[in-house]
C-alpha cells in the first residue's frame, strides 16, 4: 500500500481493540535488567495485521479470518474478531489446551481440530492442508499468516517506541523466537537507533529456527518445526537454546524473586537475560515476557507436574554451555555466537567435526 | 448580519483600526539548520501526518518591515512571492481586504540549503503586517497563514520551543518541551553551488517499515528532551538522517558520518529537504573544542570545509572557514 493511501486510511484506533492491553508494563528487575511484561503480546501484531488488511481491502467488514494456531496468537485474533465483528476459523490439533479451547469457543471461534497427524509432515502439514481447505471454502477470507506477514514484525515499532521513551539507550535485547515477529521487529527498530545493540534470541532444543534438527519439544510458544520467514537471522548476535525444565524453573524464579507471574517463554527469556545482565553489570538489558501465567496454573505453577518432568533437577544452571555449531544439540541450556549471520551462512560454516577434519588435514 | 460580526471581530482583534495602526510594522524570525527528525507520525487518534522537529539556528534570520497604505501591495525585492502572498493573506485575515502597503524583506539565511529561508521570509512578513496593525498573532495563527502561503512550512514561528510540527497543516502534533537540549553544531553544505528547491520537492514516499520506524525515534526524542540528554538527541538525529538518505541522498553522507563517529560527535543531522548536514557535539563536554577542531580538519581533507559553527543555545557565530 502506498504512503498516500496509508495516510488517507480510516483510523485504526477508531476500530475497536485493546490499546491499553497491547503494550507491556516495564519492570526493573535489577540495576541493569528491565523486563517488558505483556498481558498477551500477540494482541499487538494481531491488531496491526487486521488493521492493515482492513485498510487495503484484504479483510472486508464482517469478513472471515482463517488461521492455524493453537497458541496465544489464536486467542488474540479471537478477542479482536469478537469485538470487531469478524468470523474466525482456527485450525488446531488435539494438543490444544482445554481451557483455551473453551475460551475460544466462548469468543465465537469456529474451531477445526485436525484429529490425525500425517505420516509425513505430522500435525503441522495436516493443519496447513486443513487451513487451505478452509480458505477455499470461504472465498474472500483473510489469512493473517503470522510467520510470513511483514506486518507482524512491523507492529512492534510501538514496543520499541515505549522502550526508547522509557529506558532511553539500551545495550542488549533478549527474547524468545517463535514466529520471529517480536524479536526481529524490535531488534531492527532499536538497532536503527543503536547499531551496537546486542541481540540475543532464545530458542529451545530441537527447534529448527536456528538450525537444530527437528524433534519433540515440551516448551511451547518459542521454537518451530519450520523456519518462519519473519525470523530475520541477521539481527541476532547470540542464540541460546533453553530446555523445558530449566525454562519452567526460571519462570518460577521470576515469580518468587520479582513477583511477575508470567508464562514459560518468559522464564526462558529471564534465564538468559539475567545471566547476561549479571555478566555485563554496566550494560542496560531489556527482555520480553510474552504472556501471563494464568494459563499454566496446572503445569508450570504446579509442583506435582513440574517435578516429574524429564530432565528435572530442581536447580538452575549458572551459565549456558557454549557450543560450536547449532547441530551440537544439548538437552540443557546452550549458547552460540550467531554474529548476525544468515541461517545459510551459519550452517555452511560447517559442523565442528567437519571443521576439525579440515584443520587436521 | 454575519458580515458585521466578522468585521466587528476583526476590529476587536486589531483594536480600533485607525488608532492602533502604526506607521510601520516590524517582523523577524530566526532560521534553522534542518531537522532533528522528519517523517510521518500518528496524532492522538492514530491518523498519520507528515511532521518534523526543527534544529534552531539563531545566527541567521529574516527581517521584514511593512508600511500600510491603501491600494496595492508592493514587495521588495519583488521575487519574494511567498512573502508577498503571506502579507496579503494576513491583511485578509485581519479583515483588511482593500488595504495594501509596502513590504521589505531582508534575510541572512542562505537559500536552497534547507535552512528555512522561504518560511522565514513568510513568517517575518506575517509578523510585520500584524505588528503594523497592532495585532499580536499567536504562533499557531502564524503557522496556519504560513502553510496557506507556501503549502508546507518549517516550525520556526515556534522559536526555540521543541514541537513536533505538521508542516503541511501548520499544527503542532506534540509539544515536546521548552527547548531541545543544547547542541554545538558544525555545519557542512554537501552540495555547494547547487541547492535544492526545497518547496518544489515531492514529499518523501516512506515505505511501510519506515512509517513504523519513526515511532521509536519519536519515543527516544521525548526522553532526550525530558531528561536533557543530548546524546539521545544525537541518536535520533542520526537515525532520521539515515532514513532521509533513501529519499534525498546527501553526497559524502557516509564519509561525514564516519568523521562524526570517530571524532566523538553525538551524531549527525540533516536538512531533510536541503543540502546541509550538521555534526552534533555536546557543548557541556570540555573535549568538544578539541573534537570540533579535529572534525573540521578531517572535513577539510574530504573537500567539505565546514561553513558554520554555532551553538543552539547562544547567538554566537564562529565562522570556521
Ligand atoms: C507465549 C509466547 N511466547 C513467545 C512467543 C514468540 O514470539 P514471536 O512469535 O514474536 O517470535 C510466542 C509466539 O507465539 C508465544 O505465544
Amino acid at each position: 500500500m502506498s504512503l498516500e493511501m496509508t495516510m488517507s486510511q480510516p483510523l485504526s484506533r477508531e476500530s475497536r481493540g485493546f490499546p491499553d492491553y497491547e503494550l507491556p508494563r516495564l519492570v526493573r528487575l535489577t540495576d541493569n535488567l528491565h523486563g517488558a511484561a505483556f498481558f498477551l503480546m500477540k494482541l499487538l501484531p494481531a491488531r496491526h495485521m487486521l488493521d492493515r488488511a482492513a485498510a487495503d481491502g484484504r479483510l472486508k467488514p464482517g469478513g472471515t479470518i482463517c488461521e492455524t494456531t493453537s497458541g496465544t496468537f489464536g486467542l488474540a485474533l479471537a478477542m479482536l474478531a469478537a469485538v470487531r465483528g469478524y468470523r474466525l476459523i482456527l485450525v488446531s490439533d488435539p494438543a490444544i489446551d482445554e481451557h483455551l479451547h473453551k475460551r475460544l469457543l466462548e469468543l465465537g471461534v469456529t474451531l477445526e481440530i485436525v484429529e490425525k497427524p500425517y505420516e509425513v509432515g505430522g500435525f503441522q502439514t495436516a493443519r496447513l492442508d486443513r487451513l487451505r481447505a478452509a480458505l477455499e471454502a470461504n472465498p474472500g477470507s483473510f489469512c493473517p499468516s503470522q510467520y510470513g506477514n511483514a506486518d507482524n514484525p512491523r507492529a512492534y515499532a510501538e514496543v520499541a517506541e515505549q522502550i526508547a521513551e522509557r529506558l532511553g539507550h539500551v545495550d542488549c535485547l533478549v527474547g524468545t523466537v517463535g514466529s520471529g515477529g517480536s524479536m526481529s521487529g524490535i531488534a531492527r527498530f532499536l538497532r536503527h537507533l543503536n547499531p551496537d545493540l546486542h541481540v540475543i534470541g532464545v530458542d529451545t532444543p530441537h527447534s529448527v529456527v536456528f538450525g537444530q534438527p527437528d524433534g519433540k519439544r515440551l516448551l511451547r510458544g518459542l521454537g518451530n518445526s519450520l523456519v518462519p520467514p519473519n525470523v530475520d537471522h541477521r539481527q541476532f548476535d547470540e542464540v541460546h537454546w533453553v530446555g523445558a525444565a530449566e525454562a519452567f524453573l526460571a519462570t518460577r524464579r521470576l515469580h518468587q524473586h520479582h513477583a511477575l507471574y508470567q508464562g514459560g517463554t518468559s522464564g526462558a527469556a529471564y534465564l538468559v537475560a539475567d545471566w547476561w545482565a549479571r555478566t555485563h553489570p554496566d550494560r542496560k538489558v531489556v527482555t520480553l515476557f510474552p504472556d501471563e501465567g494464568h494459563r499454566y496454573v496446572a503445569t508450570i505453577y504446579n509442583d506435582d507436574w513440574l517435578t516429574t518432568l524429564p530432565g528435572w533437577t530442581g536447580v538452575l544452571p549458572e551459565a549456558p554451555q557454549p557450543v560450536a555449531h547449532p547441530s551440537d544439540v544439548r538437552p540443557n541450556w546452550s549458547s552460540f555466537r550467531w554474529d548476525r549471520r544468515t541461517l545459510d551462512e551459519v550452517l555452511a560454516a560447517g559442523t565442528p567435526v567437519a571443521r576439525d577434519l579440515a584443520e587436521a588435514a | 448580519m454575519p458580515g458585521d460580526v466578522i468585521s466587528r471581530f476583526a476590529s476587536v482583534r486589531l483594536g480600533t483600526r485607525g488608532n492602533q495602526r502604526k506607521e510601520q510594522g516590524f517582523g523577524q524570525v530566526n532560521g534553522h539548520h534542518g531537522e532533528i527528525l522528519q517523517g510521518v507520525f500518528p496524532d492522538d487518534v492514530g491518523r498519520l501526518y507528515r511532521g518534523l522537529v526543527t534544529l534552531p539556528c539563531n545566527i541567521v534570520s529574516s527581517t521584514a518591515v511593512f508600511r500600510p497604505a491603501p491600494g496595492n501591495l508592493v514587495t521588495v525585492p519583488d521575487d519574494k512571492l511567498k512573502a508577498a502572498e503571506a502579507a496579503r493573506l494576513t491583511l485578509d485575515s485581519l479583515g483588511l481586504h482593500d488595504q495594501g502597503g509596502h513590504l521589505t524583506v531582508e534575510s541572512t539565511i542562505p537559500v536552497g540549503l534547507g535552512m528555512g529561508s522561504s518560511t522565514a521570509d513568510v513568517v517575518a512578513a506575517i509578523r510585520a503586517v500584524a505588528d503594523a496593525h497592532g495585532a499580536a498573532l499567536a504562533a499557531d495563527e502564524v503557522a496556519r497563514l504560513a502553510v496557506r502561503a507556501e503549502t508546507a512550512s518549517d516550525s520556526i514561528m515556534h522559536g526555540d520551543l521543541a514541537v513536533l510540527f505538521a508542516q503541511r497543516e501548520g499544527n503542532v502534533l506534540e509539544h515536546l518541551g521548552p527547548a531541545l537540549p543544547p547542541l554545538e553544531v558544525l555545519s557542512v553544505n554537501t552540495a555547494p553551488g547547487t541547492g535544492v528547491d526545497t518547496v518544489k520537492q515531492p514529499p518523501a514516499d516512506y515505505d511501510d517499515w519506515e512509517v513504523q520506524a519513526f515511532r521509536p525515534l519519536r519515543g527516544m526524542l521525548r526522553r532526550a528532551i525530558r531528561t536533557g540528554d543530548a546524546a539521545l538527541l544525537g541518536r535520533v538525529a542520526t537515525a532520521s538522517a539515515r532514513i532521509s538518505q533513501r529519499h534525498l541522498p546527501k553526497p559524502a553522507f557516509e564519509e561525514i558520518n564516519a568523521i562524526a563517529a570517530s571524532t566523538g560527535a553525538l551524531g549527525i543531522q540533516v536538512a531533510h529537504s536541503g543540502t546541509v548536514v550538521g555534526l552534533l557535539f555536546d557543548p557541556r563536554n570540555p573535549a568538544t573544542a578539541r573534537r570540533v577542531a579535529e572534525a573540521t580538519s578531517r572535513l577539510d581533507t574530504i573537500g567539505l570545509p565546514p561553513a558554520l559553527h554555532f551553538r543552539t543555545d547562544a547567538v554566537e557565530v564562529r565562522h570556521v572557514a
